[in-house]
Protein backbone atom coordinates (compact mmCIF):
# COMPACT_ATOMS: atom_id res chain seq x y z
CA UNK A 1 0.00 0.00 0.00
CA UNK A 2 2.78 2.36 0.92
CA UNK A 3 4.51 1.56 -2.33
CA UNK A 4 1.49 2.45 -4.37
CA UNK A 5 1.04 5.65 -2.44
CA UNK A 6 4.60 6.56 -3.15
CA UNK A 7 4.12 5.82 -6.82
CA UNK A 8 1.16 8.14 -6.82
CA UNK A 9 3.21 10.82 -5.16
CA UNK A 10 5.78 10.44 -7.90
CA UNK A 11 3.17 10.89 -10.62
CA UNK A 12 2.93 14.51 -11.81
CA UNK A 13 -0.80 14.95 -11.40
CA UNK A 14 -0.78 14.04 -7.73
CA UNK A 15 2.15 16.29 -7.07
CA UNK A 16 0.36 19.03 -8.88
CA UNK A 17 -2.69 18.61 -6.73
CA UNK A 18 -0.65 18.68 -3.56
CA UNK A 19 1.24 21.71 -4.60
CA UNK A 20 -1.51 23.71 -6.17
CA UNK A 21 -3.28 24.97 -3.02
CA UNK A 22 -0.03 26.42 -1.74
CA UNK A 23 0.62 27.97 -5.11
CA UNK A 24 -2.87 29.39 -5.14
CA UNK A 25 -2.35 31.06 -1.81
CA UNK A 26 0.89 32.56 -3.06
CA UNK A 27 -0.04 33.97 -6.39
CA UNK A 28 -2.78 31.97 -8.04
CA UNK A 29 -0.97 31.60 -11.30
CA UNK A 30 -1.81 27.98 -12.08
CA UNK A 31 -5.58 28.06 -11.89
CA UNK A 32 -6.06 25.73 -14.84
CA UNK A 33 -5.30 22.40 -13.18
CA UNK A 34 -6.69 23.17 -9.73
CA UNK A 35 -10.23 22.23 -10.69
CA UNK A 36 -9.35 18.64 -11.52
CA UNK A 37 -9.96 16.47 -8.46
CA UNK A 38 -9.96 12.76 -8.14
CA UNK A 39 -10.62 10.63 -5.07
CA UNK A 40 -7.65 8.81 -3.75
CA UNK A 41 -8.29 5.43 -2.17
CA UNK A 42 -5.65 3.49 -0.31
CA UNK A 43 -8.01 0.50 -0.04
CA UNK A 44 -11.03 -0.74 -1.98
CA UNK A 45 -14.19 1.25 -1.58
CA UNK A 46 -16.39 -0.10 1.22
CA UNK A 47 -19.66 1.38 0.03
CA UNK A 48 -19.68 -0.18 -3.40
CA UNK A 49 -22.16 -2.94 -2.49
CA UNK A 50 -24.47 -0.52 -0.71
CA UNK A 51 -24.39 1.88 -3.62
CA UNK A 52 -25.39 -0.91 -5.95
CA UNK A 53 -28.19 -1.97 -3.63
CA UNK A 54 -29.53 1.57 -3.45
CA UNK A 55 -29.34 1.91 -7.21
CA UNK A 56 -31.25 -1.35 -7.71
CA UNK A 57 -33.86 -0.33 -5.16
CA UNK A 58 -34.40 2.97 -6.90
CA UNK A 59 -35.10 1.28 -10.25
CA UNK A 60 -38.77 1.00 -11.22
CA UNK A 61 -40.31 -2.43 -10.59
CA UNK A 62 -40.34 -4.79 -13.55
CA UNK A 63 -43.77 -5.41 -15.05
CA UNK A 64 -44.39 -9.14 -14.83
CA UNK A 65 -47.99 -9.13 -15.90
CA UNK A 66 -49.07 -10.22 -12.45
CA UNK A 67 -51.26 -7.24 -11.77
CA UNK A 68 -53.66 -7.83 -8.92
CA UNK A 69 -51.45 -10.45 -7.37
CA UNK A 70 -51.42 -8.67 -4.04
CA UNK A 71 -54.54 -6.56 -4.18
CA UNK A 72 -57.10 -7.22 -1.49
CA UNK A 73 -60.07 -5.73 -3.33
CA UNK A 74 -60.21 -8.82 -5.51
CA UNK A 75 -60.71 -10.94 -2.40
CA UNK A 76 -63.98 -9.15 -1.79
CA UNK A 77 -64.88 -9.71 -5.42
CA UNK A 78 -64.10 -13.40 -4.99
CA UNK A 79 -66.18 -13.73 -1.87
CA UNK A 80 -69.16 -12.19 -3.64
CA UNK A 81 -69.07 -15.33 -5.86
CA UNK A 82 -70.11 -13.56 -9.00
CA UNK A 83 -67.02 -14.83 -10.76
CA UNK A 84 -67.62 -17.81 -12.97
CA UNK A 85 -65.42 -20.79 -12.49
CA UNK A 86 -65.66 -23.98 -14.51
CA UNK A 87 -67.78 -26.85 -13.26
CA UNK A 88 -68.83 -30.25 -14.60
CA UNK A 89 -71.14 -28.77 -17.22
CA UNK A 90 -68.45 -26.45 -18.59
CA UNK A 91 -67.14 -28.65 -21.43
CA UNK A 92 -70.59 -28.82 -22.97
CA UNK A 93 -71.55 -25.20 -22.61
CA UNK A 94 -72.11 -23.60 -25.99
CA UNK A 95 -70.11 -20.57 -27.06
CA UNK A 96 -70.98 -19.23 -30.47
CA UNK A 97 -72.53 -22.58 -31.34
CA UNK A 98 -69.48 -24.62 -30.33
CA UNK A 99 -69.16 -26.57 -27.09
CA UNK A 100 -66.42 -25.30 -24.81
CA UNK A 101 -64.32 -28.43 -25.18
CA UNK A 102 -64.14 -28.04 -28.97
CA UNK A 103 -63.11 -24.40 -28.97
CA UNK A 104 -59.71 -23.61 -30.47
CA UNK A 105 -57.00 -22.83 -27.93
CA UNK A 106 -54.71 -19.84 -28.01
CA UNK A 107 -51.51 -20.78 -26.21
CA UNK A 108 -49.34 -17.94 -25.02
CA UNK A 109 -45.89 -18.59 -23.69
CA UNK A 110 -44.52 -15.59 -21.85
CA UNK A 111 -40.92 -15.33 -20.77
CA UNK A 112 -38.82 -12.42 -19.63
CA UNK A 113 -37.31 -12.00 -23.07
CA UNK A 114 -40.02 -12.97 -25.52
CA UNK A 115 -43.68 -13.84 -26.06
CA UNK A 116 -44.80 -16.71 -28.26
CA UNK A 117 -48.42 -17.06 -29.29
CA UNK A 118 -49.76 -20.11 -31.06
CA UNK A 119 -53.22 -21.22 -32.08
CA UNK A 120 -54.16 -24.88 -31.86
CA UNK A 121 -57.37 -26.77 -32.39
CA UNK A 122 -59.03 -28.57 -29.49
CA UNK A 123 -56.73 -31.60 -29.91
CA UNK A 124 -53.57 -29.52 -29.72
CA UNK A 125 -52.65 -29.43 -33.41
CA UNK A 126 -50.82 -26.20 -34.14
CA UNK A 127 -52.37 -24.06 -36.83
CA UNK A 128 -50.65 -20.73 -36.49
CA UNK A 129 -47.73 -19.29 -34.60
CA UNK A 130 -46.42 -15.81 -34.03
CA UNK A 131 -43.72 -14.30 -31.84
CA UNK A 132 -42.41 -10.91 -30.90
CA UNK A 133 -39.28 -11.65 -32.91
CA UNK A 134 -41.33 -12.36 -36.04
CA UNK A 135 -43.26 -9.16 -35.49
CA UNK A 136 -40.03 -7.23 -36.01
CA UNK A 137 -38.91 -6.52 -32.49
CA UNK A 138 -35.34 -7.51 -31.91
CA UNK A 139 -33.17 -8.16 -28.86
CA UNK A 140 -34.31 -6.53 -25.62
CA UNK A 141 -37.35 -4.97 -27.23
CA UNK A 142 -38.89 -8.40 -27.66
CA UNK A 143 -39.34 -8.61 -23.93
CA UNK A 144 -41.62 -5.62 -23.50
CA UNK A 145 -45.35 -5.36 -23.02
CA UNK A 146 -45.66 -3.16 -26.08
CA UNK A 147 -44.09 -5.83 -28.28
CA UNK A 148 -46.39 -8.45 -26.79
CA UNK A 149 -49.47 -6.35 -27.39
CA UNK A 150 -48.53 -5.55 -30.98
CA UNK A 151 -47.80 -9.20 -31.67
CA UNK A 152 -51.07 -10.32 -30.14
CA UNK A 153 -53.03 -7.73 -32.09
CA UNK A 154 -51.55 -8.91 -35.39
CA UNK A 155 -52.13 -12.50 -34.40
CA UNK A 156 -55.72 -11.82 -33.44
CA UNK A 157 -56.41 -10.15 -36.78
CA UNK A 158 -54.83 -13.06 -38.65
CA UNK A 159 -56.88 -15.55 -36.67
CA UNK A 160 -60.04 -13.67 -37.49
CA UNK A 161 -59.15 -13.74 -41.16
CA UNK A 162 -58.78 -17.52 -41.00
CA UNK A 163 -62.34 -17.73 -39.73
CA UNK A 164 -61.90 -18.27 -36.02
CA UNK A 165 -63.54 -15.81 -33.67
CA UNK A 166 -64.03 -17.49 -30.32
CA UNK A 167 -61.01 -18.88 -28.49
CA UNK A 168 -59.97 -19.91 -25.01
CA UNK A 169 -56.61 -18.67 -23.81
CA UNK A 170 -54.01 -20.75 -22.06
CA UNK A 171 -51.11 -18.74 -20.70
CA UNK A 172 -47.79 -19.97 -19.40
CA UNK A 173 -45.02 -18.20 -17.55
CA UNK A 174 -44.65 -14.72 -16.13
CA UNK A 175 -43.20 -11.80 -17.98
CA UNK A 176 -44.03 -8.37 -19.33
CA UNK A 177 -46.34 -9.82 -21.97
CA UNK A 178 -48.61 -11.72 -19.63
CA UNK A 179 -51.46 -9.25 -19.41
CA UNK A 180 -50.78 -7.20 -22.50
CA UNK A 181 -50.82 -10.14 -24.90
CA UNK A 182 -54.32 -11.12 -23.79
CA UNK A 183 -55.39 -7.52 -24.16
CA UNK A 184 -53.82 -7.46 -27.61
CA UNK A 185 -55.81 -10.51 -28.66
CA UNK A 186 -58.97 -8.76 -27.63
CA UNK A 187 -57.99 -5.62 -29.52
CA UNK A 188 -57.31 -7.82 -32.53
CA UNK A 189 -60.98 -8.74 -32.49
CA UNK A 190 -61.03 -12.16 -30.86
CA UNK A 191 -63.71 -13.21 -28.44
CA UNK A 192 -61.99 -14.70 -25.39
CA UNK A 193 -64.11 -17.14 -23.43
CA UNK A 194 -61.78 -18.07 -20.62
CA UNK A 195 -58.28 -17.50 -19.33
CA UNK A 196 -56.33 -20.48 -18.04
CA UNK A 197 -52.97 -20.46 -16.40
CA UNK A 198 -50.63 -23.26 -17.32
CA UNK A 199 -47.43 -22.09 -15.65
CA UNK A 200 -45.27 -25.03 -14.72
CA UNK A 201 -44.53 -24.76 -11.02
CA UNK A 202 -42.69 -27.48 -9.18
CA UNK A 203 -41.76 -27.83 -5.54
CA UNK A 204 -39.07 -30.36 -6.35
CA UNK A 205 -37.55 -29.01 -9.53
CA UNK A 206 -34.28 -30.10 -11.08
CA UNK A 207 -31.46 -27.82 -10.09
CA UNK A 208 -32.00 -24.45 -11.77
CA UNK A 209 -29.25 -22.36 -13.26
CA UNK A 210 -26.99 -20.47 -10.91
CA UNK A 211 -28.17 -17.22 -9.45
CA UNK A 212 -27.44 -13.96 -11.16
CA UNK A 213 -24.82 -11.80 -9.53
CA UNK A 214 -26.02 -8.26 -9.30
CA UNK B 1 -59.18 -34.62 -20.76
CA UNK B 2 -57.40 -36.58 -18.07
CA UNK B 3 -58.57 -35.83 -14.59
CA UNK B 4 -55.17 -35.79 -12.94
CA UNK B 5 -53.85 -32.76 -14.76
CA UNK B 6 -57.11 -31.50 -16.09
CA UNK B 7 -56.54 -28.51 -18.27
CA UNK B 8 -59.24 -25.89 -18.43
CA UNK B 9 -60.64 -27.07 -15.11
CA UNK B 10 -58.00 -25.93 -12.70
CA UNK B 11 -56.63 -22.37 -12.76
CA UNK B 12 -59.32 -21.23 -15.15
CA UNK B 13 -61.41 -18.10 -14.99
CA UNK B 14 -64.27 -17.20 -17.30
CA UNK B 15 -64.31 -13.81 -18.92
CA UNK B 16 -67.48 -11.90 -18.18
CA UNK B 17 -68.69 -9.15 -20.53
CA UNK B 18 -65.35 -9.11 -22.32
CA UNK B 19 -63.73 -7.80 -19.16
CA UNK B 20 -60.24 -9.22 -19.55
CA UNK B 21 -58.70 -7.12 -16.80
CA UNK B 22 -61.02 -8.50 -14.19
CA UNK B 23 -60.51 -12.12 -15.23
CA UNK B 24 -56.73 -11.75 -15.30
CA UNK B 25 -56.78 -9.95 -11.96
CA UNK B 26 -58.77 -12.74 -10.34
CA UNK B 27 -56.50 -15.38 -11.84
CA UNK B 28 -53.38 -13.53 -10.71
CA UNK B 29 -54.78 -12.99 -7.25
CA UNK B 30 -55.59 -16.67 -6.81
CA UNK B 31 -52.19 -17.73 -8.12
CA UNK B 32 -50.48 -15.20 -5.88
CA UNK B 33 -52.43 -16.23 -2.82
CA UNK B 34 -51.61 -19.89 -3.36
CA UNK B 35 -47.92 -19.01 -3.59
CA UNK B 36 -47.49 -20.32 -7.12
CA UNK B 37 -45.86 -17.17 -8.47
CA UNK B 38 -43.57 -17.02 -5.49
CA UNK B 39 -42.41 -20.58 -6.05
CA UNK B 40 -42.02 -19.96 -9.77
CA UNK B 41 -39.83 -16.93 -9.16
CA UNK B 42 -37.80 -18.68 -6.53
CA UNK B 43 -37.00 -21.66 -8.72
CA UNK B 44 -35.90 -19.55 -11.62
CA UNK B 45 -32.40 -19.47 -10.19
CA UNK B 46 -30.74 -21.87 -7.80
CA UNK B 47 -31.11 -20.91 -4.16
CA UNK B 48 -28.10 -21.85 -2.10
CA UNK B 49 -28.82 -23.87 1.07
CA UNK B 50 -27.60 -21.08 3.30
CA UNK B 51 -30.01 -18.70 1.58
CA UNK B 52 -32.82 -21.22 2.04
CA UNK B 53 -32.10 -21.48 5.76
CA UNK B 54 -31.99 -17.73 6.03
CA UNK B 55 -35.27 -17.31 4.22
CA UNK B 56 -37.02 -20.02 6.24
CA UNK B 57 -35.85 -18.51 9.49
CA UNK B 58 -37.04 -15.10 8.40
CA UNK B 59 -40.44 -16.51 7.45
CA UNK B 60 -40.74 -18.22 10.83
CA UNK B 61 -40.00 -15.00 12.68
CA UNK B 62 -42.43 -13.10 10.50
CA UNK B 63 -45.20 -15.62 11.11
CA UNK B 64 -44.69 -15.43 14.88
CA UNK B 65 -44.74 -11.65 14.79
CA UNK B 66 -47.85 -11.55 12.62
CA UNK B 67 -49.68 -13.99 14.85
CA UNK B 68 -48.90 -11.98 17.95
CA UNK B 69 -49.80 -8.73 16.30
CA UNK B 70 -53.12 -10.16 15.12
CA UNK B 71 -53.90 -11.25 18.65
CA UNK B 72 -53.02 -7.81 19.93
CA UNK B 73 -55.25 -6.11 17.40
CA UNK B 74 -58.11 -8.45 18.19
CA UNK B 75 -57.65 -7.64 21.87
CA UNK B 76 -57.80 -3.92 21.23
CA UNK B 77 -60.73 -4.22 18.87
CA UNK B 78 -62.93 -6.50 20.99
CA UNK B 79 -66.35 -5.05 21.49
CA UNK B 80 -67.81 -6.85 24.50
CA UNK B 81 -66.21 -4.58 27.07
CA UNK B 82 -68.24 -3.53 30.06
CA UNK B 83 -66.82 -0.08 29.83
CA UNK B 84 -66.51 0.97 26.20
CA UNK B 85 -63.56 3.34 26.65
CA UNK B 86 -61.38 2.06 29.46
CA UNK B 87 -59.13 4.64 31.05
CA UNK B 88 -60.99 7.61 29.56
CA UNK B 89 -63.55 8.33 32.27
Amino acid sequence: MIKSALRLLASPSFKDRLLSPSLLSEGGKFTGSTNIWRNFHATTRCQKAEDKKMMLASLPPVDEGTKGEKSIQIDNLLSSSEILFPDETTPFRLHDGTPYKDLPICNIKVSHNNTIISLTDCHGKVQMIHTCGKEGFKNTRKGTNIAAQATATTFGARTLRSGIKTVRVRIRGIGPGRMSSIKGLQIGGLDIVSVTDNTHVSWTPPRPRKARRL
Amino acid sequence: MGLRHASFIARTVYVRNNNIEEACGVLNRIMGREGLFEQFRRTRYYEKPCQTRRRVNFEKCKAIYNEDMDRKIQFIMRKNREEPFPGCS
